[in-house]
């Protein structure tokens, strides 16, 4: 069982501003152009999400779920709506504002990982740092130690499974504290056993304080989250507190 | 881990590919730095040989007067000869300190070797006035001056006696060495003027005179004088500087053809390390999708983008400065073999400013090339670049 040390979980804590939503979408539209046509990725999503909630975020394939979480982590705009983090107005925010914004207050983690093939474990943890020239190699081992990757420092991505390499990237998602905390298909590339442990691991974040966001698939990590938003053709067709997936129920694809 | 170290960390991915564009800069640069150090070579010998000869006129046979100058500074038979009695006449025009007659003839000895001999007066050490002869200027009929290079080679010192190269039965006796002077007069051997006229049968008669004057910039009056003389019909008058101007004009044309080589050269480079970074971008899409995602700016994408390309243009350029120290003896004979007329001594010759500003002109280089590459990581939508582009692990 992997579990965040006690200096993490205040410093988390105290990133949080209490009676604000982590995030909050209102009305949230994404199109594309596709030739002549306009494809809506994404039609009038309304939520909020609660500082230190767990949800997930599932449907079918196409449904626009990494739209939903790219605009959420500010990789992308909405073509209309407003979307707020911590309070704050997203939309009218430049992308150096907006890449700010990511750095400081969002984490990713991906399916595939992410990592630099040329850069060590370590190196990969701190790639972030470079960007918010704040570096802590401290901090980097600290976290890796912490997702139980400490004796992995110099090795190489090619050199670990796909279970220590997501462990690796959630690491560097960590690295700057971020506020909220977004994943995409975290265990869809893993095995059953490096799957659970990753869950235990967002388990163990979100009680620190973290928000958590996940694209999932996985039942199991479904009926970790306190809250299921479910997309179907871009829209949200239903919003469930406190839901637990029975595998009969399943989650489509 | 810093920017540099990440830099590398791209740069050494594609090692070979890496290396053959620092190649190509190397080359680029080297051909540039080549060119430079041969300028600069140049003037430099051109300098130093027309101070060795520490004339301000040169009195030559009617003729071509760069063949008589380059035959007069690196010694050579003479096709054709001066009356000795023009030399009165050089010599009384007004502003004429000394004039130095000469009669020059070159031999070739037993050994296959050339050699040189020059008859000259004791006048000649005012023009020669950076010379040092260990022990005295030749004076009687068998004294000889040698170079030092003829005297170091021969085994030769004051006082000894010797067969004449080139000579059958003639003997001659060495009155002094000179010091080595780096240049051409190292391989010549001196002797009174009046026994070089009989041993080269050459009576009366000179190859060329050596003119220095009081007062240099007065260069032009006396030039005018001499030409409107009677004896200025058979004679050809070379002021030195005007010679050195012109003798570097004639590489005019050699240098810009060089310098256009060169410019190609680097522009190729550029082009060649551009493109291998629109290559490298286009392989990293998704990861710079990554890094967008982790925090870095457009600013930082550039930024990281463009420094490889610098770095690559700074290995080159080093890489280049390198290819041309060692490539410079080569260079310098195969222009030696081209050049209408090459100054004795090295030909091509690095110097700081020199190897700055090849190093500058990489890293120009290096800064444009950039720009283009480093424009387009920066602008790659941070979705299209996750969706797109060869997957990180």
């Amino acid at each position: 069982m992997i579990t965040l040390t006690r200096p993490n979980r205040i410093n988390l804590a105290e990133s949080v501003t209490p009676g604000v939503c982590a995030a909050e979408a209102v009305g949230l539209t994404k199109t594309y152009r596709r030739g002549a046509e306009t494809v809506y990725a994404l039609t009038e999503v309304s939520f909020s999400i609660a500082e230190g909630e767990m949800i997930v975020i599932v449907g079918p394939s196409g449904a626009g779920k990494t739209t939903l979480l790219h605009l959420l982590g500010c990789m992308d705009t909405p073509t209309s709506g407003q979307l707020y983090l911590g309070g704050q107005p997203a939309n009218s925010l430049s992308d150096s504002a907006l890449t700010r914004l990511r750095r400081e207050r969002v984490g990713f983690v991906f399916q595939h990982f992410g990592l630099l093939p040329t850069l060590s474990v370590l190196e990969n943890v701190m790639l972030p740092t470079i960007f918010s020239r704040r570096q802590t190699r401290h901090r980097a081992e600290e976290l890796l130690e912490q997702v139980g990757m400490a004796h992995r420092l110099s090795h190489r991505p090619n050199e670990l499974s796909g279970g220590e390499m997501q462990r690796v990237a959630i690491a560097r998602a960590l690295i700057n504290s971020p506020t909220l905390l977004l994943a995409d298909e975290p265990t869809g590339n893993l095995d059953t056993a490096s799957g659970e442990a990753i869950i235990a691991l967002f388990k163990s974040l979100n009680e620190t304080g973290i928000t958590i966001a996940v694209v999932t698939h996985n039942l199991t990590l479904a009926a970790a989250a306190h809250r299921r938003l479910t997309l179907k053709d871009g829209r949200l067709i239903s919003d469930s507190s406190h839901h637990i997936a029975s595998p009969q129920e399943g989650i489509s694809p | 881990m810093n920017w540099i170290s990440l830099t590398i960390s791209n740069a050494k991915r594609r090692l070979i590919r890496t290396l053959v564009t620092v190649g190509g800069v190397a080359v680029a640069v080297a051909s540039l730095c080549s060119l430079l150090a041969f300028e600069r070579g140049y003037e430099r010998g051109m300098h130093g040989e027309l101070d060795r000869l520490g004339a301000h006129i040169l009195v030559v046979p009617k003729g071509c007067p760069y063949d008589a100058a380059s035959i007069a500074l690196h010694g050579a038979s003479w096709p054709c000869y001066l009356k000795s009695a023009y030399l009165q006449r050089v010599q009384s025009a007004q502003g004429v300190e000394t004039a130095a007659p000469l009669l020059m003839n070159a031999l070739y000895d037993s050994s296959g070797g050339q050699v040189t001999y020059l008859g000259a007066e004791p006048g000649l050490l005012r023009v020669k006035r950076s010379w040092h002869i260990q022990g005295a200027f030749p004076s009687a009929i068998c004294d000889c001056l040698l170079g030092s290079s003829v005297a170091a080679k021969r085994g030769l010192k004051v006082g000894a006696t010797f067969d004449l190269p080139g000579f059958t039965g003639e003997r001659g006796k060495v009155c002094g060495v000179l010091g080595e002077t780096q240049g051409a007069d190292d391989t010549f051997i001196y002797m009174p003027l009046a026994a070089a006229q009989k041993l080269f049968k050459r009576p009366g008669q000179l190859t060329h005179i050596l003119v220095r004057l009081s007062d240099p910039n007065a260069v032009e009056s006396v030039v005018s004088d001499l030409r409107g003389c009677d004896a200025g019909m058979d004679m050809n008058v070379v002021p030195m500087a005007h010679l050195f101007r012109t003798i570097q004009g004639l590489l005019n044309s050699t240098r810009l053809l060089l310098g256009c080589i060169a410019a190609v050269a680097l522009l190729i480079a550029g082009a060649g390390v551009s493109n291998t970074i629109l290559m490298s971008v286009t392989e990293r899409t998704r990861e710079i999708g990554v890094m967008r995602a982790v925090g870095a700016s457009r600013g930082d994408i550039f930024l990281l983008t463009w420094l490889e390309t610098v770095l690559i243009c700074a290995l080159g350029g080093l890489g280049g400065l390198l290819l041309a120290a060692v490539a410079s003896s080569a260079v310098e004979a195969w222009m030696r073999e081209r050049l209408p007329f090459a100054p004795t001594g090295t030909l091509v010759h690095f110097d700081a400013s020199n190897l700055a500003g090849c190093l500058a002109a990489a890293l120009i280089l290096g800064t444009i090339a950039g720009l283009l590459p480093a424009w387009r990581a920066a602008h790659l939508s941070p979705i299209e670049a996750m969706r797109t582009g060869s997957v990180g692990i």
